[in-house]
């Protein structure tokens, strides 16, 4: 029963058009830029047609970053080695803590528990500052300032409230008759969780690690705040770097390509959950 | 083998008590059926026995051991679920085979007891398919098999013929008792379906808004139903049931259906005037020549041949509607105008404010078997 | 019964942690919760006091002296206009266009499939990076936008440089980041929508543009209100982006809530005025997050009722 006549047709199509380059044009853009020399960046007008060069690749990694001046030593590496680890642990707590926690706000409605699950939720929607600027002079005082268990704890404020609705969401979804069955069969509970609710929930389980450690990737405003420059993952690591002098555009685009392309990668492999995750466990996909 | 009993039993969601002073024992070896509508709190009761919720007040005896705090893992019992419950990631073996696994028993005896068990019920051949890969059928027979397998002295049977189709059913319901004697476990199983509470049952309870209406044989279910409700939930065709006003006459009380009078024994507890329902299956009724005093006339609407028995549906001259059965093959007329009688010595009549039956009995004597 | 005898044995297992499991199980998060708030009352108290950094000795209670001095301020009433100026303008458009996307992508075909995915980038991009890669498509040496500009004319245009063009420099960083984050929750709730209302109207010939309005947009709207104020809550606290692109300037032009506490404490080391900045910002994500929690929850009950 649907007419589309031609002009919708062309029109959907260009309005789709507009649509797909506004939003991939940026990233074009920059990843033609990571392969181009000051000299093809700097050339007006700008061309697509230029000799590609990994210069700016090598440059990043070993650490030289050769200017018109001098060599210049950013470690810009270090920054990427930041960003791996502080997401790496920061889920890894954050399943350590927040799976068996959803599986009690899950199966076991006992008092209070609705309101933790809820306080960890507010977190979630609160300014960060508010959190963050007392920490600060709380880590000076108790040592942990500038140290990578402290920014583990604080990025917990990202991940765990994630992982927590979400996984909370998976255990829900499994019949307790199955774990009562389980139960009944002469298992306790430990064992229950262990081989029914833990392999049922997997696959939610990994999705919700997978977003957190996107989440955490990306942020910004806690490692800017507590972190100094050895402890800084890309996101504060590159706006140090944009701003250093004499670095060349292609160097900085390189920089973020590397810094961008692990979350978007993992988020095309996980795209199925994204929906999920992003809506906290509201809107399926 | 072991019995259970129920002591006081109370259990409440929020305001509402599902289950409400429940007491109940059930020996060593018997089965008992729970039977009731939805929503009369049969499951939860199962779920109090094996452990998986717990009573508000109230005790639970398993072997004269109080059970009331014990973990479900280690209540020693059985359960079938009604939708199966079966572990999704698992094999129809891990399935069967995880009570064993819980005893830490060897690889072999493992694998014995397990196949021995799905032999049984012939599901050996889908050991290994998951269960998205096994019918409906054979959902059900791995449920049982996994209830089955451990040889526990207790057996919880919550519904397990339920989402089953018809055939499967009712070849079951052959199948059942015998599987279930040979067991040797107390048996208790919840239905709503009452061909199968009289088939599996030694005693049935009947369940209604959390309390147990009636416990007693099959028979004693059948022929001496404790109110209206029982009496029409049990038997198909349903039992007669029509509105009476009880009357004194010289030989006691009686009373009348189309001016016909149908004498009253002479124990009944009812007062002169007493609003009553009559009850009288329709298998207790039968076709009798014109003329006899107690012959009620009748107008024949429809006839209906199932299997084993002719079903008559008929209207007396106030309209009011009678069914009548009859053995296959038996002769009766099928149309126009006929004439019955009601055997007295096997009706009941119920008070009609409160539903319960009136007096101890209007029959003089119950022959056990004499059901169904 | 060798059996029996084992189960005998057992039995004496009595549940001694059957109430206190899910306590045990929840004490871990339950732990990171309280030592989050602990600096979340430490703000309230540091919001009472006349606090500077640098004079350490000046350091006590003032009350709620911190709170009135914003009633004269004129730099308190700057940051709240911008903040709401930005989160309004950035919700506003974002749901427009987000809504309209979604609606260009409802069917489900191969594309439009591929389109909603390759979508998912810009969102997935860390928005502090996201402003370092537009600040390189509109520097005024080689940026590829600026350039374009100069092609229609337009050679003075200074983007996030000029007071008068960085709101909308970062507003338009914004919506590159987060149009897909309502697009991707309103296709979901477009594809989640029952058929057969939609039959019905196309039996009857009603006019698209009048289904749209009658039926699509009414049971649409708790995604809709979701994600809005989902992205208002985030939005009104947006710093990544601001910060990374301006640090806030030109001049105090998007000194919004976040940044203005962030510079507050860091660079004039006002612990006082910064908390009590956040905590005015707290109260209307307070309040938000409220309204939206109620909305996100009956959509969560939706989402598991239909699994």
């Amino acid at each position: 029963m649907e007419h589309t006549s031609t002009l919708e047709k062309v029109l959907r199509a260009s309005a789709l058009t507009a649509v797909v380059i506004f939003f991939m044009f940026p990233i074009f853009w920059i990843i033609l830029m990571s392969f181009q020399t000051n000299e093809t960046i700097l050339r007006v007008p700008p061309s697509m047609i230029f000799e590609p060069t990994l210069s700016n690749y090598r440059g990043i990694i070993t650490g030289q970053l050769e200017t018109n001046a001098a060599t210049l030593e950013i470690n810009f590496m270090r920054n990427l080695w930041n960003s791996v680890f502080l997401s790496v642990s920061s889920v890894a707590v954050a399943l350590a803590l927040g799976v068996p926690a959803a599986y009690a706000f899950a199966r076991h409605k006992f008092r209070g528990s609705e309101d933790i699950a809820f306080t960890l939720l507010s977190f979630r929607f609160a300014p960060p500052l508010l959190v963050l600027l007392p920490l600060t002079l709380y880590f000076q005082q108790i040592g942990l300032a500038d140290t990578y268990f402290g920014l583990v704890w604080v990025y917990q404020l990202i991940c765990l409230p994630l992982i927590l609705w979400i996984v909370r969401g998976y255990f829900e979804d499994i019949s307790p008759d199955i774990e009562y069955a389980y139960r009944i069969a002469g298992h306790s509970w430990f064992a229950t969780f262990r081989k029914i609710a833990l392999p049922l929930a997997g696959p939610g389980i990994a999705a919700a690690g997978l977003l957190a450690f996107i989440f955490a990737w990306n942020n910004f405003i806690f490692a800017l705040v507590l972190a100094s420059a050895d402890k800084q993952p890309v996101t504060v690591g590159a706006l140090a770097f944009i701003t250093a002098s004499g670095i060349q555009y292609g160097q900085i685009a390189a920089g973020i390509v590397l810094s961008v392309a692990p979350t978007l990668a993992l988020a095309l492999y996980a795209q199925r959950y994204l929906v999920e995750g992003l809506s906290l466990g509201a809107v399926k996909g | 083998m072991a019995s259970v009993e129920l002591q006081n039993i109370t259990k409440r969601y929020k305001d509402l008590t599902v289950l409400d002073r429940i007491s109940l024992t059930v020996a060593e070896g018997e089965t008992l059926v729970l039977f009731g509508p939805s929503g009369a709190g049969k499951t939860v009761l199962l779920r109090l026995i094996c452990g998986v919720v717990e009573p508000e007040d109230g005790r639970v005896l398993i072997g004269d051991e109080d059970m009331t705090d014990v973990e479900a893992e280690d209540r020693g019992v059985g359960m079938a679920f009604q939708n199966f419950a079966l572990f999704p990631h698992m094999s129809a073996f891990d399935n069967i085979a995880s009570p064993l696994e819980a005893r830490k028993q060897t690889r072999g005896a493992l694998k014995d007891g397990v196949e021995a068990v799905a032999k049984l019920l012939r599901i050996d051949h889908v050991l290994s398919h998951a269960p998205r890969e096994l019918s409906n059928g054979q959902k059900q027979r791995t449920a049982l098999a996994r209830a089955l397998v451990g040889s526990p002295p207790i057996l919880l049977l919550d519904d397990p013929l339920r989402n089953v189709d018809a055939k499967l059913r009712f070849e079951m319901r052959l199948e059942l008792p015998r599987l279930l004697a040979d067991r040797n476990a107390t048996v208790i199983y919840v239905t709503q379906d009452y061909k199968e509470a009289m088939a599996l049952g030694d005693r049935i309870a009947v369940m209604s808004a959390g309390q147990i209406e009636q416990l007693g044989t099959p028979a004693e279910i059948y022929l001496k139903p404790a109110n209206i409700e029982i009496a029409r939930l049990f038997g198909d065709p349903t039992i007669n049931l029509l509105d009476v006003t009880v009357r004194t006459g010289v030989h006691g009380f009686f009373a009348e259906i189309s001016g016909v009078p149908l004498n009253l024994p002479g124990d009944v507890k009812v007062r002169d005037g007493q609003a009553c329902v009559l009850g009288f299956r329709p298998e207790t009724v039968s076709f009798v020549e014109a003329g006899d005093g107690h012959a009620i006339p009748v107008e024949i609407e429809a006839e209906t041949p199932l299997n084993e028995k002719t079903v008559t549906l008929a209207t007396t001259a106030n309209g009011r509607e009678i069914l009548i059965s009859r053995p296959a093959g038996t002769p009766g007329p099928s149309s126009g105008t006929a004439h019955i009688a009601i055997a007295p010595d096997k009706a009941l009549l119920f008070d009609r404010e409160s539903g319960e039956r009136v007096g101890a009995s209007l029959l003089s004597t119950v022959a056990e078997g004499e059901a169904a | 019964m060798t059996m029996t005898a084992a189960v005998q044995q057992k039995r004496r297992r009595f549940k001694i942690g059957k109430r206190t499991l899910p306590y045990l199980l929840s004490l871990p998060a339950l732990l990171v919760c309280i030592g989050i708030l602990i600096p979340f009352f430490t703000a309230v108290f540091y919001s009472l006091q006349r606090y500077r950094l640098s004079q350490p000795w000046a350091r006590q209670m003032n009350w709620g002296e911190n709170y009135l001095n914003f009633i004269t301020d004129s730099g308190f009433w700057n940051t709240l206009n911008v903040s709401l100026l930005y989160a309004g303008l950035t919700v506003v458009l974002q749901l427009l266009l987000g809504l309209g996307i979604a609606l260009l992508l409802q069917k489900r075909t191969k594309v439009n499939n591929f389109i909603s995915i390759m979508l998912l980038m810009p969102l997935m991009t860390a928005p502090a990076l996201a402003a370092l890669m537009w600040k390189l498509m509109t520097n005024p040496g080689f940026g590829i936008l600026s350039y374009l500009l100069t092609l229609v004319g337009v050679d003075d245009f200074r983007w996030a440089a000029s007071s008068d063009t960085a709101l909308f420099t970062v507003i338009l960083v914004d919506t590159w980041v987060y149009t897909p984050f309502i697009m991707i929750l309103l296709l979901a709730g477009l594809r989640s929508l029952p058929k057969q209302p939609f039959e019905a109207a196309a039996l009857d010939n009603v006019p698209r543009l009048q289904q749209f309005w009658r039926i699509t947009l009414p049971m649409l709207t708790p995604y809709i209100l979701t994600a809005t104020l989902f992205r208002l809550l985030e939005s009104i606290q947006q710093f990544d982006i601001i910060y990374a692109m301006t640090q806030g300037g030109p001049g105090d032009t998007l000194t919004v809530f976040q940044v203005e506490a962030y510079l507050n404490f860091f660079q004039s080391t006002n612990v006082g005025r910064s908390a009590a900045l956040l905590m005015i910002l707290w109260a209307i994500t307070f309040f938000i997050s409220n309204i939206f929690i109620k909305n996100w929850l009956r959509l969560r009950e939706r989402a598991r009722g239909e699994a």
